[in-house]
């Protein structure tokens, strides 16, 4: 039964394989970048046993790069995928719906690719702006939906693989076989969606890649906005810490020789400076000049075994990441501060007052503010 | 032939990342809310956003200056997307430094960079072709 409005009919010419396959590398790439810099982040974040103690804190920048990739890539995509999804809509609606189990399977792939896909781009870009309206929570199902979108992906590539051939270049036998006249309108749509990926490229990019800070109009984050000129996630009071006294703060080290220090004591010992990012999971960055104490050297100072893991644990009273850890390669890396000042100034409260720690190649909530205890592990 | 191996093993490593994913959204607090998420995202755009962006570009990308007009909208659309989180977010941001800017002059300056843009596309092309002449 097919009434007069379905299936529709489509007079624009341009829905064809040749526009989706040039559209779609383009999108399967954003897509390859974010999952993979996706799974750095979250191996980061919750690595498994088995690499715990080998995570490199090297290079200082990896994190600012896969993360701000991550964000970048996934903001590509918005023009990308529903780009891609305009060249194919027509198929929703062949008849028959479903011709054979073969077709039935193709096309339930292909709405569980469509659905996860853009329910990914969504909650991504929304978290960004740390908007959550939906009921679930993020991470998990943002993770969750990464792997359902990645296999859809390779298992529709796989589907689509002669056509995708067929169509590859200009001068592919299935491209040949398309109408000549409609050439130069499918470069100029191609030309378009250049233009769309750039453009939403550069208004968000300068959030981490700050050269082009100048061009930040529509990220959630300016470098140039945040205390000590450096953007905050948690601040002090929804932290429960407000400001420490200083004279009542004390350094907790529990080790083989447990100490506890008092904030002039950290003061009396050698400072250091080191240039490090923060680099937050949300997509933006930030280098900052930091001086304070090594993290190796309290820990020579509490007898700390060299391959010993450290836990670093907050005097804050709320919210997550409160307790912190890291492998021996992290709390023996010379940069792994714990930072007594920024940019040439004392912590602001927001930041960490009296103390906080970084270290480089690590994501920004793992960069413990408020530390009041670092406890020698195994 | 080796292809057709490859083809198949690009097949067989989706269904194990795409297993993956549904086992890890099974484990998930509220699996019903992302369903119905899932089901809302599909719906929202082949019944809503398509049909809309279809109906916009049949009435608006014609004739001889359907390449800049479609670039326009393009490129505005896109940015727009882009935007509506920083726009449209409720609530005060966590601390000054989160949504720090003026967003909805932002929107509108590269809206109206991307109109004078694609209005002096055409301009510059008529110059150049008149220019080989």
């Amino acid at each position: 039964m097919r009434s007069r409005l379905l299936p529709p009919e489509f007079s624009g010419r341009l829905h064809d394989a040749r526009t989706a396959t040039s559209i779609g590398r383009w999108l399967g790439l954003a897509f390859a970048v974010c999952f993979l810099t996706g799974l750095i982040s979250h191996v980061l974040q919750h690595p498994p046993g088995w690499l715990d103690g080998d995570l490199p804190s090297r290079p200082t920048w990896g994190y600012r790069l896969t993360q701000g990739l991550h964000v970048a890539s996934g903001i590509a995509a918005v023009p990308l995928l529903p780009a891609k999804l305009w060249t194919v809509y027509p198929r929703l609606f062949s008849w028959p719906a479903v011709r054979s189990v073969r077709h039935a399977l193709e096309r339930l792939s292909v709405a569980v690719l469509v659905a996860a896909a853009v329910l990914e781009v969504a909650t991504g870009l929304m978290n960004t702006a740390q908007w959550y309206p939906w009921p679930f929570p993020f991470v998990p199902v943002h993770y969750a939906l990464a792997w359902l979108v990645a296999g859809s992906v390779l298992l529709h590539i796989a589907v689509k693989a002669p056509e995708i051939r067929a169509h590859w270049s200009r001068r592919s036998p299935g491209t040949l076989a398309l109408p000549e006249e409609d050439g130069p309108d499918r470069r100029s749509l191609l030309a378009a969606v250049t233009a769309a990926v750039g453009a939403v490229t550069v208004t968000t990019v300068g959030q981490s890649f700050t050269p082009l800070k100048g061009f930040t109009l529509l990220a959630p984050r300016h470098p140039d906005h945040g205390p000590n000129g450096l953007p905050v996630n948690r601040t002090a009071a929804a932290a429960g810490v407000g400001l420490i006294a200083s004279d009542r703060y004390r350094l907790t080290v529990v080790g083989p020789r447990a100490c506890a220090l008092t904030l002039d004591e950290l003061r009396g010992l050698p400072q250091y400076e080191a240039e490090l990012p923060i680099a937050c999971v949300e997509g933006w960055s930030k280098s900052a000049h930091w001086t304070g104490v090594r993290v190796v050297d309290l820990l020579d100072l509490a007898g700390a075994p060299r391959h010993a893991r450290v836990r670093v644990v907050s005097l804050q009273t709320r919210g997550d990441y409160r307790i912190s850890e890291m492998g021996h390669e992290y709390a023996r890396d010379p940069l792994t501060l714990l930072a007594l000042r920024l940019n040439g100034e004392e912590l602001t409260p927001d930041h960490g007052y009296p103390v906080r720690l970084i270290a480089p190649n690590r994501p920004g909530v793992l960069q413990t503010k408020w530390v009041g205890r670092l406890e020698v592990l195994s | 032939m080796r292809t057709g191996v490859t083809r198949w093993l690009t097949g067989a490593a989706g269904l194990v990342l795409a297993g993956v994913g549904a086992y890890r959204l099974l484990g998930v607090d509220d699996l019903t809310g992302v369903l119905i998420w899932l089901g809302g995202a599909v719906v929202l755009h082949d019944v809503l956003i398509a049909p809309l962006v279809l109906l916009i570009g049949s009435v608006l990308v014609r004739g001889g200056v359907r390449g800049p007009v479609r670039g326009a909208l393009l490129v505005g659309g896109a940015l727009t997307a882009v935007a509506l989180p920083v726009l449209l977010r409720p609530g005060k941001p966590a601390n000054p430094s989160v949504l720090p800017l003026d967003y909805p002059r932002n929107w509108l300056v590269t809206l109206v960079a991307v109109a004078v843009v694609s209005a002096l596309v055409p301009v510059v092309r008529r110059i150049g072709r008149s220019r080989r002449r």
